[in-house]
């Protein structure tokens, strides 16, 4: 009698104890709603729409009235003679951009955290903020006019130091990496550095003082100090980035690509629109999409499980 | 713990998947806005109201084309005055997207749509037409055929004759649809072979070809063309700040291939690729040896700098500079009407002949641009036809390409519009506010929309544009060039067909998106070719093209091509 007393009363509790703690922090759960609508309105509510890999959409009939095709689409995109090309260059550019990107901020927000002089650090971060806020049209027309034959920039130094001067950089696929990447580390590595830059400035200064009357230097207290405390920052965002694994960033990649580097400008993102959505065929569209996050979301999974394990840091 | 989250997860998930796939758009409820006002005044000329009367109430258009051509802004006084006519009260909106097409697909799929719908349609290979068709097939579009019967100008839709095959057969009157049509193809003109005379392809700068004594009008040919641009770069030339020319540039709107400068390496049309050779064998350009012998001629054009680098790819705004500052001693492709040019300082060069060696013009005997059409959901479609008919007519016309009577224009003693001075002093000074007074001629051009159809401005009007007979229209640099090139003797020469073009039945072929994907890899091929360093990998890339092609059912597409050709009712332009 007793057990099944404290067994009844026990959920009340929690609860209560629970709508308690949102009584007290109301303000704090108000702050959040917006970003819970947010999340609901534009990640949420649109999943439903996953229903159209599965279903030849009709003008009329809607999501639910449409007719079910089961995995009709995955076949046909398997299919596809280009199938094996588009994931080939998908991964090899969103490898690039997760696994060779990676340190790139990391040692940005290490140097950052070791400039003294308030003044500069403040300039040089700004600058370095900056590409970020600007949309890929405008950062592509740069690098268009930067890199254009004969009267580009880098192709008038070329000439000017006695090269040709005529490369047409963005129709050479050997270039076509190159600038990709570059590309991209100028356009994100000052975000990209403030979130381990945040993690820097968390770490007890107390360890630093300790380090120093041990008689560490400047290198020994990076090593040994700065970068197994933001180790957790480092890969939390390593993990959450896999989810991204078969997306190589639409925008960046749509305008960089021209006829002489398609064989490795084509990708996943750029497919979906060309013959998805430009098409009309949205469930194909739906399909290749979820593919794409479906093998994201499993790559999330197990690495946070390898993580869990390893190093005892996970996202849950 | 973990399974707890997981179960809330699950549970959030299904519930979200079950909100939104709720909130589809299968509800195919009438739009609000159609119910309007009406009054039981449909019935035309009823007590104190014009014979134009149709009928009390809203008509609103969603436009899913460039805000280039159509503007949404209309003149408080055209819109009373519509009003005044029709009991209309019209409004459109322009739906804006990267691509018109991708508003075209996002539009139909929300199934919000007003009363009508208008969309780009040139012909029926356009990329908008399956989606149309898929549309009209799912029941989204009224039948527009009984509606068309009783009106004074679309009642010509349903004559014998009045309409291209390609409009009639493949667009409008489909055979599936058993004599009913879901949307109407506009631009028909009147009569067959009407043409402006503007005369488009690669121009020259006159001094330029004055300064080097060679007449432009007698380049025919691309070697002849190639010799043309030697003989500009060893001349020296500079452009208006000073710098040395550039001998070919690129095509005034930007980077793209430009077929009428390299006609007689042109398998076809540039957007077509595919014709018929002389033993009566339909092959794509892939095929033949006009690939490579293109390949080949640009290649020496862009390793002997005689032509711009950036030809195929460079972005509108610079070669729009390049070509008004004179950088380009000859320009890739522009038209006779670009206002830069209404001194006739640039000159066309050629025509350059076709590969038959034929320079000779080639005309459709009609052709259609854009179309719209009425959502299942409109009340009392009708209204809609019958508004559409009021503008298509000569009063109509009259209204939103000249504007208002007395304000804008006056009728001279034979009854065709002479436009007012000061509104001609106003667009030249000011563009921007001439739009403002709402009306085609001042470039807003809502009325082309339901309105621009059975076109015959000679006709109707008096002159080919707004303001020629004023001297003061958009064409004063056209007619210079047009008499330059002796275009009337040009038109009367010119071979009239109508036909359909080779890619018209991409839609129908079972494997046609994949084919399309292959047509375009191949005109990227081939931009690659270009700039490839040896002529072996120029020709690997282009075999790499052919074998996509192939792969994607290019020979069954061209038997079904013969098979078309064959049948009278379907002949391809070949």
């Amino acid at each position: 009698m007793k057990a099944a007393t404290t067994a009844s009363l026990k959920p009340t509790i929690v609860k209560r104890t629970l709508w308690k703690r949102i009584l007290i922090h109301r303000y704090l759960y108000f702050m959040l709603l917006p970003c819970i609508a947010f999340f609901i309105i534009f990640s949420y509510i649109p999943m439903g729409g996953l229903l159209l890999a599965f279903k030849e959409y009709k003008f009329n009939k809607g999501i639910l009235g449409s007719p079910w095709v089961g995995l009709q689409y995955f076949k046909t995109f398997f299919d596809s003679y280009q199938s094996m090309e588009l994931i080939k260059n998908t991964l090899i550019i969103s490898g690039m951009k997760m696994f060779l990107y990676l340190p790139f901020p990391i040692l940005l927000a290490l140097m950052f955290n070791e400039i003294r002089n308030k003044w500069f650090r403040n300039i040089s971060q700004s600058i370095l903020y900056l590409p970020h806020f600007l949309s890929w049209v405008i950062v592509v027309g740069l690098i268009q006019r930067i890199l254009a034959p004969d009267d580009g920039l880098l192709n008038q130094f070329i000439a000017s130091m006695g090269g040709d001067g005529s490369t047409f950089f963005m129709m050479d696929s050997n270039y076509f990496y190159s600038i990709m990447f570059g590309s991209h580390v100028w356009k994100s590595i000052g975000w990209d550095s403030i979130i381990y830059l945040a993690a820097i400035s968390g770490i007890n200064p107390d360890m630093y003082e300790a380090a120093k009357i041990d008689g560490a230097g400047k290198w020994r207290e990076i090593w040994s100090i700065t970068i197994p405390s933001i180790m957790p920052t480092i890969i939390i965002l390593f993990i959450l980035s896999l989810g991204n694994i078969l997306s190589a960033g639409f925008d960046q990649i749509y305008l960089l690509r021209t006829p002489g580097n398609m064989e490795l400008a084509d990708i996943l993102d750029t497919y979906v629109i060309r013959i998805g959505l430009q098409s009309g065929q949205y469930g194909y569209a739906t399909a290749v999409g979820m593919m794409q996050g479906l093998i994201g979301l499993v790559l999330v999974v197990i690495a946070n499980r390898i993580s869990r394990k390893v190093s005892e840091t996970s996202l849950w | 713990m973990n399974k707890k989250w997981i179960k809330m997860f699950a549970i959030s998930l299904l519930v979200v998947l079950l909100v939104s796939a709720c909130t589809n758009n299968g509800n195919q409820e009438p739009a609000s806005n159609n119910k309007g006002s009406k009054d039981g005044q449909t019935n035309a000329a009823s007590e104190g109201k014009p014979a134009t009367w149709i009928a009390d109430r809203k008509i609103k258009g969603l436009v899913f084309m460039g805000t280039d051509d159509y503007t949404e802004d209309m003149n408080p006084e055209m819109k009373a005055k519509i009003k005044e006519l029709t009991g209309i009260d019209f409004e459109i909106q322009i739906m804006k997207a990267d691509r018109s097409i991708d508003g075209l697909i996002a539009g139909l799929a929300s199934g919000d749509l007003p009363d009508f719908v208008a969309f780009y349609l040139n012909n029926s290979g356009r990329p908008e037409m399956p989606v149309l068709l898929k549309a009209a097939r799912e029941g989204m579009f009224t039948d527009l055929a009984p509606l068309m019967k009783d009106t004074k100008i679309y009642s010509k839709y349903l004559e014998k004759g009045f309409l291209p095959l390609d409009t009639e057969h493949s667009v409008m009157f489909r055979p599936e649809f058993n004599g009913s049509t879901y949307f109407v193809h506009m631009n028909i003109n009147r009569e067959a072979g009407y043409t402006t005379n503007l005369i488009g392809g690669p121009f020259i700068r006159k001094d330029i070809a004055d300064a080097l004594q060679v007449d432009p009008r007698t380049i025919t040919s691309t070697e002849q063309l190639y010799e043309l641009a030697k003989k500009i770069k060893a001349g020296n030339f500079t452009d208006s700040n000073g710098k040395p020319v550039v001998p070919i540039g690129p095509a005034y709107w930007g980077g793209s291939e430009t077929d009428k400068m390299l006609m007689d390496l042109e398998w076809g049309a540039s957007d077509q690729r595919i014709k018929q050779d002389k033993d009566g064998k339909i092959l794509h350009e892939a095929e033949t040896p006009y690939a490579m012998k293109k390949v080949e001629f640009v290649k020496n054009l862009l390793s002997e700098k005689l032509m711009h680098p950036e030809f195929f790819t460079i972005d509108e705004s610079r070669a729009t500079e390049g070509a008004v500052n004179g950088t380009w001693a000859i320009i890739g492709n522009m038209h006779s009407m670009q206002d830069f040019n209404q001194d006739a300082h640039y000159v066309p060069i050629g025509p350059i002949q076709d590969v038959e060696g034929s320079t000779r013009m080639k005309l459709s005997f009609k052709s259609g641009y854009s179309g719209w059409a009425i959502p299942t959901t409109t009340d009392q479609p009708e209204d809609i036809m019958k508004f559409a008919d009021f503008l298509a007519t000569k009063e109509g016309k009259l209204l939103w390409k000249y504007g208002i009577e007395g304000r804008d224009y006056t009728l001279d003693a034979e009854g065709k519009p002479v436009v007012k001075q000061e509104v001609i002093d106003l667009k030249a000074k000011d563009p921007n506010e001439a739009k403002k007074l709402g009306f085609d001629g001042v470039g807003n051009s809502w009325g082309n929309i339901l309105g621009s159809t059975d076109t015959d401005n000679i006709a109707d009007f008096g002159e080919e544009n707004w303001a020629d007979k004023a001297n003061a229209g958009r064409s004063r640099g056209a007619d210079l060039i047009a008499e330059y090139m002796n275009w009337n003797k040009m038109r009367e020469e010119a071979e009239i067909k109508d036909v359909y073009t080779p890619t018209a039945f991409l839609g129908e072929f079972a494997n046609g998106t994949e084919l399309k994907a292959a047509f375009d890899n191949y005109n990227d091929s081939l931009v690659k070719a270009f700039y490839s360093k040896t002529a072996e990998e120029a020709q690997k890339t282009l075999d790499n093209a052919l074998k996509q092609m192939k792969a994607a059912g290019l020979d069954d597409y061209l038997k079904l091509l013969e098979e078309k050709n064959a049948d009278p009712k379907t002949p391809v332009d070949l």
